[in-house]
């Protein structure tokens, strides 16, 4: 066998393994009820905050923990919880995207994504704005 | 028809001619090349034409660019692409940050490196001028179709930026628009803040410049194997992708730099679609200009060669489809909207499928005639380098390109939740195998080498490089295998390099380029390493109140609640938050940072201020604070603040007083001291305090104690009168606390008193992160030294032909 068919092998070996690990890696877009099927996978969850519940955060007991209520794209609701400062502006997003698992009784998010409207064109056309924050 | 005051309509209407003709002429430039090639090398008249068409084409296109700048610098707000990227108190030197900011002004960025680069090639390029300006002046058509803004058959051609405000779609039906003074009351609505950088002034002018310079190697390529050349046109494609490296990743290392400086992400890279896809093309680049290199004087690899160039441009487009679509959508922050995604599909689909013809079409024999590279050569080696850049730009591209995918295949996969664990779990080994391959590929030779004196020439670098390891490992303590072993190779790569421009070359700068720029490369990754793979978060939690998540392991400790006045420890350091500034539309954060002195007591080392950047329009925008040591750097950015109650009256009010039962002797805390009742007041003046001479009244002495050790005290007096009780306050300004004697308990004999705070007292902490990163001084001399290696390696080669 000649090195360019070893070194051919290897190459596609590998490309299969990154292809492989992308799938794996990636994670899923789904609705609160799917994630409470699977309570140890992470999903990706797109909803909207619940601006008349409660959105607690009470830095000087612990700054690091954040939670509010959402409701997903099928309207079920759940309490989430996010290990991490509470973003800036929160009150003001019109789509929250999370990252996380779903423990008992609360979502447990690693990172959220909101999108808030610009105050342009007075919020008529809905030019949105990107935050994100990460946990850990 | 109204009659609207104070546009200047003629300026846009030049601007709407200008990008037709540009169009029209760069079309023309297209044919007329095609020409010159076509029939025999040197036809006269097609070659005139071909010229003075392209010369049309790049005044009329540096019109169009210029009648834009000329409205954004005069605040021309009738036009929907000024309104939406300016405002008329943005200062001046962001003017650059506007006009790219949007979907047209970055293709004219684009565009306009292409004519400066096609204006040097038309005369330098001599035989390849038809093939190589072909491709140029079709490029430019494809741009400038970008910018026309025409709707053929109802079909939307291109966004033109000279749109006016009130005819642009999203405003139809608004007041203003039958408001014929509307100019004098409308402002623009401003620059997105993280762009307000004097980096983002530079970095995507860098970074477009290196994506154009692609263009270049990808031109020669087509050329090529159009004509045959199979060979002969790597001579002068060289010194231009060896450029366009040093640009390209200097461009890319820029925007890294704003990352860290302007983003509170907490590093210069993140695996960001964005700065993945123009990494991509960079990693490809190089792997091109390797193979190119080893493929000048005899054909190895060559079909690699041609595939490597072709590709890097191709991934430009891919890019530039990937941000400019829209289909990054929820994934980056940096997607337009769409409209343009069909039209960029056709421009890439169509480069693609000329690549492949031309590729398959002529190369398919190199492919067959391979010949095998000796194991001890140094073409060899460097094969299997660009073979790993390329497998490494193969698994950035598909992890990047998810949401592609899902449109392709109709799947719902969402990129990866760890992006950074993610991609570093397949680049950290392959960048192992790179700079291995950078460290001893210096000092291997074509076709043959001798194995005894490799070993000895590389085994300094080796050794030393093994013993830096150990250091840094005793100085970080760093425990990941890859890290440590990329740690080594990197180091290794740099000392080997370094090793052969001092022994080898003897230091003469003039040859030494690719040495040098192999050594830059090599702490660029060291740098990466160094900082980022040992990135320390200072500010942990410490307080004991983290109750609800004692059964979650990876609670997140990496935030740290600051009040006002506060010195709280994060190793090595003692951080006190003295004070908030408001300065124009930003909010200053004043962190003190400590260290304790040999006599135990708190000395000021150096403050850092990060920031707020209000911006009503688009979010407020949290900005870090950095100080720079020569090993090691501290990065400090606010995470929360509330920024609500921030005028003067809401802050000075008082809130709702706590009752609080005392005894004399207690003491108790407030949020900026500490309270202590010393012992009751009876002498008390009844006059001046307008009692009465049957009133009995009873003072309590408190003292307010500050961290900082000053003492304030205050008198609050319990009043009896008949059978009423009532309390005369007594405040302390500067602490903003008010004191209240209620009365005392019969039986428990307990005083009760009123303490009351200031609104300013509890709103005024901020959440802060800390973040030490150790070294990353090395991956910014890097950059420098492998940006200045190549482009001495571009001048040598050039001073050679």
């Amino acid at each position: 066998m000649k090195k360019t068919h070893i070194i051919a092998i290897i190459v596609i070996a590998v490309a299969i393994g990154a292809i492989i690990s992308t799938i794996s890696d990636a994670a899923t877009y789904a609705d609160f009820s799917t994630a409470e099927q699977f309570p140890n996978k992470e999903f990706q969850v797109v909803g909207q905050l619940n601006k008349d519940k409660a959105i607690d955060y009470a830095p000087e007991v612990n700054a690091n923990e954040f939670s509010f209520f959402m409701l997903d794209n099928n309207g079920v609701e759940h309490k989430v919880v996010f290990e991490g400062a509470k973003p800036q502006d929160f009150e003001r997003s019109e789509q929250v995207v999370i990252t996380g698992v779903m423990a008992e009784d609360h979502f447990r998010a690693k990172k959220i994504l909101m999108k808030c409207p610009s105050k342009y064109n007075d919020g008529k056309a809905e030019e949105l704005i990107e935050i994100t924050a990460e946990s850990a | 028809m109204t009659e609207y005051i104070g546009e200047n309509l003629i300026a846009g209407q030049i601007g709407e001619l200008l990008i037709i003709i540009s169009f029209v002429s760069a079309l023309i430039a297209t044919y007329s090349n095609w020409k010159i090639s076509d029939v025999s090398i040197g036809d006269a008249s097609w070659k005139r034409m071909a010229r003075s068409s392209f010369r049309i084409h790049s005044i009329s296109f540096l019109g169009f660019v210029a009648i834009l700048f000329y409205l954004i610098y005069t605040h021309a707000f009738e036009y929907y692409y000024v309104w939406r990227h300016s405002s008329s108190d943005l200062p001046m030197r962001y003017i650059l940050s506007c006009f790219w900011e949007g979907q047209e002004g970055s293709t004219m960025l684009w565009a306009f490196w292409n004519v400066f680069l096609a204006n040097i090639l038309i005369f330098t390029t001599k035989k390849w001028e038809g093939g190589v300006l072909l491709v140029f002046a079709s490029v430019q058509t494809f741009l400038m179709a970008m910018l026309l803004g025409i709707f053929p058959f109802d079909l939307q051609v291109g966004s033109n930026p000279f749109v006016l405000l009130r005819e642009h779609p999203d405003m139809l039906g608004l007041p203003f628009v039958s408001n014929p003074e509307y100019l004098k009351f409308v402002e623009g609505n401003g620059l997105n803040p993280l762009l307000q950088n004097y980096w983002m002034t530079i970095h995507p002018p860098t970074v477009f410049f290196g994506f154009s310079t692609t263009l270049i190697p990808f031109a020669y390529a087509i050329t090529a194997l159009w004509k045959r050349e199979y060979q002969a046109w790597i001579k002068p494609a060289l010194p231009w992708t060896y450029f366009g490296i040093a640009i390209l990743g200097l461009g890319i290392l820029m925007g890294g730099a704003w990352a860290y400086e302007a983003l509170s992400f907490g590093g210069f890279w993140a695996w960001d679609p964005v700065e993945n896809s123009s990494l991509v093309p960079w990693l490809v680049l190089v792997a091109a200009g390797h193979l190119m290199l080893i493929n000048r004087k005899k054909m190895r690899s060559m079909f690699s060669a041609f595939a490597l160039t072709l590709f890097s441009f191709l991934l430009v487009v891919y890019s530039t489809y990937l941000t400019k679509s829209g289909i990054l959508g929820e994934t980056s922050v940096h997607s337009f909207a769409d409209g343009l995604s069909g039209q960029l599909i056709i421009f890439l689909l169509f480069y693609l499928f000329i690549a492949l013809l031309a590729l398959f079409s002529r190369g398919w024999k190199f492919l067959r005639k391979t010949e095998e590279d000796a194991f001890w050569s140094r073409e060899f080696w460097i094969f299997l380098g660009a073979l790993v850049l390329v497998i490494s730009a193969f698994q950035i591209t598909l992890s990047s390109s998810i949401p592609v995918i899902n449109n392709l295949f109709g799947t719902s996969l969402a990129p990866p939740a760890e992006p950074i664990e993610h991609y570093n779990s397949w680049q950290l080994p392959l960048a192992v195998l790179v700079t291995f391959f950078v460290g001893i590929s210096q000092f291997l030779k074509y076709k043959k080498t001798e194995v005894k004196p490799f070993f000895k020439q590389i085994s300094p670098a080796l050794i030393i490089a093994l013993l830096g390891t150990i250091g840094f490992e005793y100085l970080l303590q760093i425990d990941a295998f890859f890290i440590n072993l990329l740690l080594f190779t990197s180091l290794f790569a740099a000392l080997a390099n370094a090793d052969y421009f001092v022994r080898i070359l003897k230091g003469k700068i003039k040859r030494g380029g690719s040495a040098l720029a192999h050594v830059g490369f090599a702490l660029v990754i060291l740098g990466s390493v160094l900082s980022a793979g040992n990135k320390k978060i200072i500010s942990k939690n410490r307080s004991a109140v983290n109750l609800k998540f004692e059964n979650n392991e990876n609670a997140n400790q990496e935030n740290v609640m600051l009040l006002k006045g506060d010195t709280v420890l994060m190793e090595p350091f003692y951080v006190t938050y003295q004070n908030r500034r408001v300065e124009d539309k930003y909010i200053y954060y004043d962190m003190d940072y400590l260290k304790v002195n040999t006599e135990g007591k708190y000395e000021k080392q150096f403050s850092l201020a990060p920031f707020i950047q209000l911006n009503e329009q688009m979010g407020n925008v949290p900005e870090p604070s950095t100080e720079h040591f020569w090993n090691e750097d501290i990065f400090t950015h606010i995470t929360y603040a509330d920024i609500e109650n921030l005028d003067s009256t809401a802050l000075d009010k008082y809130r709702e007083a706590d009752t609080v039962k005392m005894q004399v002797g207690d003491s108790l805390y407030t949020s900026n001291a500490i309270l202590q009742l010393i012992d009751f007041e009876r002498s008390i003046n009844m006059d001046s305090l307008g009692l009465l001479e049957d009133d009995i009244a009873l003072g309590l002495n408190i003292r307010a104690s500050t961290m900082e050790g000053e003492s304030f005290n205050a008198t609050p007096i319990m009043v009896i009168r008949g059978n009423q009780i009532f309390s005369i306050d007594d405040e302390i300004d500067v602490l903003g606390i008010r004191f209240g004697f209620g009365g005392v308990d019969p039986e428990t004999e307990k005083l009760s008193v009123l303490i009351a705070e200031k609104n300013r007292n509890s709103s005024d902490f901020v959440i802060m992160q800390a973040i030490v990163f150790p070294y990353i001084n090395v991956l910014w001399i890097g950059c420098i030294v492998m940006v200045l290696g190549s482009l001495i390696a571009v001048r040598n080669r050039l001073s050679k032909s």
